[in-house]
């Protein structure tokens, strides 16, 4: 009709735009979260970061898919000038566009659910009957940590490398969020309820504890350091310690 | 029968209104500082100073009061006594109401013409996101840089709930508030909304609370971010008091609003504009509308629980007499996730109205832009739990609500098939509402992808928390649904002013704030994947460049807001002179005269096909 | 603002074909497509079936509304229930008694301090009485319903003033009762830094909301009543427009559902074993 309305040839410049930024977000996927997120000290962080490539790479082609779609129609058919273009060809309903665009997002949709149900299985999943308890103790603006079976109470975080450790986090005061940065756990510290989460350090070195849970004046401030150490010098420390009265 | 009340008889106008004559915005902060006095003098009295709760029960009972005299002095119980004694508005009255012969002074009266409600919601969503916007850039001031510089903890944790706070009442109302009530019921081809009334007690019922909101900050604020999840909120002074019942008075306005909107659209439509024939932003209201009537029991009623918590000592959310935060925190996300969508939808479909009328095309697929419509906003009362998934609360449901959250992708995939379907094609007019129109397809994909992430618990447990979630939720709010507000009030701006909104100005704005909010907000996913935790006054010198970007960017917007504001202050006055139809389309609102008429038709319209066949000869040289 | 206004849009008036006369005429029989056709916002010469239908969908709205808030009421008693916090569902720290009887006794007569506090029980309500007022809520239900069907039948307004005046009367029986049982609820004296007060459990609590809850419908179920009866009287809702009464009729059946459901509930579901 016009010169705007582009023939089948030219979508070649959008299929090549939408290779293109295709390969960018891939490429940012496999480098973006490894880059920026914690180094990973246990399997719960290395899953949450593999995943985060996963879904980044399979997220790729669909956000460029749009981009591309919408450069290349701002490429082809927009009209400048006060006066109003002529009316485009109606284009009410094309069934199997809006059926492929279901499917595939169906499919992508299950392809996330069934990778990501399969993650939490998996985080979920519990490596050892006997795990290390620590009791995780939070109140404004510190945390407090303890050993069951000892009586050792610390405001650091010492772990062993290799064997899971189960945390049962309490609060005394208000809510506080538990996270280990760099192992990919968190969980709420409630007062007057226990919960719990396990992971198991991998990698020797400092960590941080930060409160995820807005919990007031000095939210910011709520940190601890932690530190994973062999499971001697582990025990070496513990043995070390002022005992509790 | 069919003549406009324009024409009515003269001699009619100088009888209507009875008490109405006298009411006004003033009369109303008078009757709510006088009732206020008096119930806080009642309070003093009558409460036991000795009592842990007194500070907040004397506050409450203050702020009943001047919620109560506020809706006195506006007229806002007229009706209601009126009906008890069997008065009846008389046609005269109704007119009084309308504002009828009334000039500006209608402005600040209980109006009850759709028109004047619709301007009322624009310039209280001005002022609201204008409040918010100067509390972002007091936060990203003191985020400049690590520790804390220009204000205390305190202050700063008051900053982020008032602002949080604000700008969800802003957005909840900024495209559904104007639009759904100016432009609306001519789109259906009514001569008002159902219940105008309703109506502007709906809108005044808003500026009562919105008062009480800003009261919040001068009697010591609200310090623990707005959800308010106790029991931090016991920790909170009478600031959250107020706040309560200012959520309280919301609900019932929106509540309210969203009656009338779906009495409206289901009942006032003229002859022959079927469901499958009204623009397809009138499925926008009508969808964000029948949620809003879903959710916001939700909110009403947790913050009533939080005030006789902190009231009367009941045990509802404290656990010494058995009470749980998780009650309040599967209250609050009962309501807290269908309010996204009822702040998202009127957006979308404003978008979806813009592209098919600057692309001179109609709606692709208008079916599955209903469908994804009506399917969002029925999955959304589904995934509540999951801004529960790291609280420990129920782990083995973690699974299910993962299930349901991520089903949500699909509805929101077909968003974006709609809008290039509709512009793929298209002989798309590049004026200034198309413009922002693009800028929310761009940001939209980001803020939708970045959501996926998160509703996968494996990447929550690590992202929770954190700047990942803020810059998430910023992407789909001010990226997409500000985009969507600002390309709505463009496109509709000569409908209501009969003038252009400056495009020059306009575009200078589009710019400053699309980049501002990728620098903004990237910065901030990069802070969030980092391990910045959200809410903090403070932060480890590890995450300091992003911080820097993300303030530098915040000041780019803001920039670019104020040219915006700059635009249409100009613009409202001065601006070019659009005539009735400026975008050449055909649905109703367009066919009427700029500025419409008091009951929009002469002669009630008969609707024989959609707005969306455009026409060879409708262009004129 | 004197925009140039001039509608001067040829082919938009093709499409938006004339209305005339003989529409308003048809639109109260279109009833298909297009249903409810024609609103004339300012309403004085609409059809009063036309103003019923709108109401009346306005009204299930609302009621759709109150059912959400009744749903969450009835969620945060029974989660409460569930969880049983701690143990503290229906006990708390603190002592038996008022703090009046405290200070005299105590305090005053005694010049001593405080004792320890103990876990304090309470009982559930009494169910009789829960059921007595919901009978009360029906009975008031039952004779708005029953003057309705007389109305609609005769539409005489005069013979309709002394049903509305007797549901208005019921109503404020129940409303009554409803203070009544308010003041029943078991409140635990505790004190706290320094400061004594009466407390709730959450089994308290979330009686005291539902109930709450119950006294404010009946303050409405009182206006709407006493609304019925004076307009009755004055003649406003004569002939033609009896439906008003169906709508007030519609919101008073559900507050007396809702007041079955919630007796229900909180009779057969208190104790936790």
């Amino acid at each position: 009709m016009t010169d705007s309305d582009n023939d089948k040839t030219s979508l070649k410049s959008f299929f090549w735009l939408w290779g293109i930024l295709t390969i960018v977000g891939v490429v940012l996927g496999l480098y973006g979260p490894s880059h920026l997120m914690p180094k990973s000290m246990s399997p719960n962080m290395h899953l949450t970061i593999l995943t985060m490539v996963i879904f980044t790479v399979a997220a790729a082609p669909v956000a460029a898919g749009v981009y591309a779609a919408t450069i290349y129609v701002l490429r082809n058919w927009t009209h400048k000038g006060d006066e109003p273009p002529p009316p485009a060809k109606p284009v009410r309903e094309n069934g199997i566009i809006v059926a492929t665009w279901v499917s595939i997002s169906v499919l992508l949709t299950l392809f996330l659910l069934i990778w990501g149900l399969g993650a939490l299985a998996e985080d979920n999943a519990s490596a050892s009957s006997n795990p290390l308890i620590v009791n995780v103790i939070a109140q404004q603006w510190v945390w407090t940590f303890q050993y069951p079976g000892t009586h050792v109470e610390s405001n650091s975080l010492y772990l062993p490398e290799g064997r899971e450790v189960e945390f049962h986090v309490s609060s005394d005061d208000v809510t506080h969020g538990f996270w280990i940065v760099q192992m990919g756990v968190q969980v709420d510290a409630n007062p007057g309820v226990i919960t719990t989460i396990h992971t198991t350090p991998n990698v020797l070195g400092t960590f941080d504890v930060r409160c995820e849970q807005f919990c007031g004046l000095n939210h910011a401030f709520m940190d601890a350091l932690g530190d994973v150490v062999t499971p001697q010098q582990f025990s070496t420390w513990l043995a070390a310690q002022p005992q509790r009265t | 029968m069919t003549t406009t009340l324009e024409h009515t008889a003269v001699a009619e106008e100088s009888q209507g209104g009875g008490l109405a004559r006298y009411q006004n915005a003033g009369t109303a902060v008078a009757g709510g500082v006088l009732f206020a006095f008096l119930f806080w003098l009642i309070a003093r009295k009558t409460m036991d100073p000795t009592g842990e709760a007194f500070n907040d029960q004397v506050t409450t009972i203050l702020g009943c009061g001047w919620i109560i005299g506020f809706w006195f002095g506006i007229g806002a119980f007229n009706g209601p006594m009126r009906w008890l004694l069997g008065r009846d508005h008389s046609r005269a009255d109704d007119l009084y109401y309308a504002g009828h012969n009334q000039g500006r002074a209608r402005y600040w009266k209980y109006t009850t013409d759709h028109k004047v409600v619709g301007v009322q919601y624009i310039i209280v969503t001005m002022g609201l996101l204008g409040v918010g916007g100067l509390l972002a850039m007091a936060i990203r001031t003191e985020l400049i840089m690590p520790g804390n510089h220009f204000v205390n903890q305190q202050v700063y944790n008051a900053f982020i709930s008032l602002h949080g706070m604000i700008m969800i009442l802003a957005l909840i109302v900024a495209i559904a508030g104007p639009w759904a009530n100016f432009v609306m019921p001519i789109m259906i081809g009514a001569r008002d909304m159902a219940f105008p009334r309703l109506n502007a007690l709906s809108l005044w019922t808003l500026v009562s609370a919105a008062s009480l909101l800003v009261a919040v900050a001068a009697v010591g604020g609200l310090t623990m971010g707005w959800v308010v999840l106790a029991p931090i909120t016991d920790q909170n002074g009478v600031g959250m008091d107020l706040f309560a019942l200012t959520i309280v008075v919301f609900a019932v306005s929106s509540t309210v609003g969203g009656v009338n909107v779906v009495c409206t659209i289901l009942t006032m439509r003229t002859k022959g504009m079927t469901l499958e024939r009204v623009p397809i932003f009138v499925w926008g209201a009508i969808t964000t509308s029948a949620l809003a009537l879903y959710a916001f029991p939700f909110f009403f009623l947790v913050e009533v629980l939080q005030l006789l918590d902190r009231n009367v000592a009941t045990s509802f959310f404290v656990s010494g007499g058995g009470g749980t935060g998780w009650l309040q925190a599967n209250l609050f996300w009962l309501m807290g996730h269908p309010e996204v969508y009822v702040i998202l939808t009127p957006a979308v479909a404003a978008c979806f109205e813009i592209a098919a009328v600057m692309a001179r095309k109609p709606v692709f697929s208008y079916r599955t832009a209903v469908a994804a419509m009506v399917g969002l906003s029925g999955l959304s009362i589904l995934v509540w739990a999951h801004h529960m998934f790291t609280s420990g609360w129920a782990p083995t449901l973690g699974g299910p609500f993962m299930v349901t959250t991520e089903i949500i992708s699909i509805p929101t995939g077909l968003f974006f098939l709609v809008l290039i379907g509709t512009l793929w094609r298209g002989h798309i007019w590049m004026k200034l509402p198309t413009i922002w129109m693009f800028g929310f397809i761009a940001n939209f994909i980001i803020g939708g992808i970045t959501g996926i992430y998160l509703s996968d618990i494996p990447i929550d447990n690590q992202l929770h928390g954190t700047m990942f979630v803020t810059a998430h939720f910023h992407y789909i709010f001010v990226g997409s649904v500000l985009f969507g507000a600002v390309a709505a009030l463009a496109f509709w701006f000569p409908k209501v002013t009969g003038r252009f909104l400056d495009e020059f100005l306009g575009r200078i704005s589009f710019w400053l704030v699309f980049i501002g909010v990728q620098v903004t907000f990237l910065a901030m996913f990069a802070s969030g994947l980092k391990g910045m935790p959200r809410r903090v006054s403070s932060y480890s010198v590890i995450f300091d460049h992003t911080n820097l970007i993300t303030t530098i960017g915040a000041y780019i917007i803001m920039s670019g807001m104020l040219v915006l504001l700059g635009a249409i202050i100009k613009s409202w006055g001065h601006g070019e002179p659009s005539g009735p139809n400026p975008w050449h389309a055909n649905s109703l609102e367009w066919m009427v005269p700029t500025p419409p008429p008091l009951e929009n038709f002469d002669v009630m319209p008969v609707i024989t096909e959609d707005p969306y066949n455009f026409r060879e000869e409708m262009v004129r040289s | 603002m004197s925009i140039d206004t001039q509608a001067d849009d040829e082919t938009a008036d093709a499409r938006i074909a004339e209305g005339n006369a003989a529409h308003d005429q048809e639109r109260h029989h279109d009833g298909g497509e297009g249903h409810g056709g024609g609103g004339d916002g300012g309403g004085h010469h609409e059809s009063p079936e036309v103003v019923d239908g709108r109401q009346r969908m306005a009204i299930w709205l609302f009621i759709g509304g109150d059912m959400v808030i009744l749903a969450g009421l009835l969620f945060t008693y029974l989660y409460l229930r569930g969880t049983n916090t701690e143990g503290h569902w229906m006990n708390m720290v603190g002592y038996t008694g008022h703090p009046w009887s405290y200070y005299y006794n105590v305090l005053f007569v005694k010049g001593g301090s405080l004792p320890n506090p103990t876990t304090v029980s309470v009982n559930p309500v009494s169910a009789g009485f829960y059921w007595f007022v919901t009978l009360v809520t029906v009975v008031s239900a039952g004779i708005i319903w029953f003057g309705e069907k007389r109305l609609r039948a005769s539409r005489d307004a005069k013979s309709f003033v002394p049903i509305a005046s007797l549901a208005t009367v019921v109503a404020l029986v129940a409303l009554v009762l409803t203070i009544v049982q308010l003041r029943q609820i078991p409140e635990i004296f505790v004190t706290q830094n320094d400061s004594a007060y009466m407390a709730y459990t959450s089994y308290s609590s979330a009686i005291l909301v539902l109930e709450g809850s119950a006294l404010i419908h009946m303050v409405v179920l009182a206006f709407l009543g006493l609304g019925l009866s004076i307009r009755a009287s004055r003649g406003v809702i004569s002939g033609d427009k009896w439906y008003q009464v169906r709508l007030v009729r519609l919101f008073w059946v559900w507050v007396a559902i809702s007041s079955v459901i919630v007796a229900a509930v909180v009779t057969t579901v208190n104790t936790i074993h």
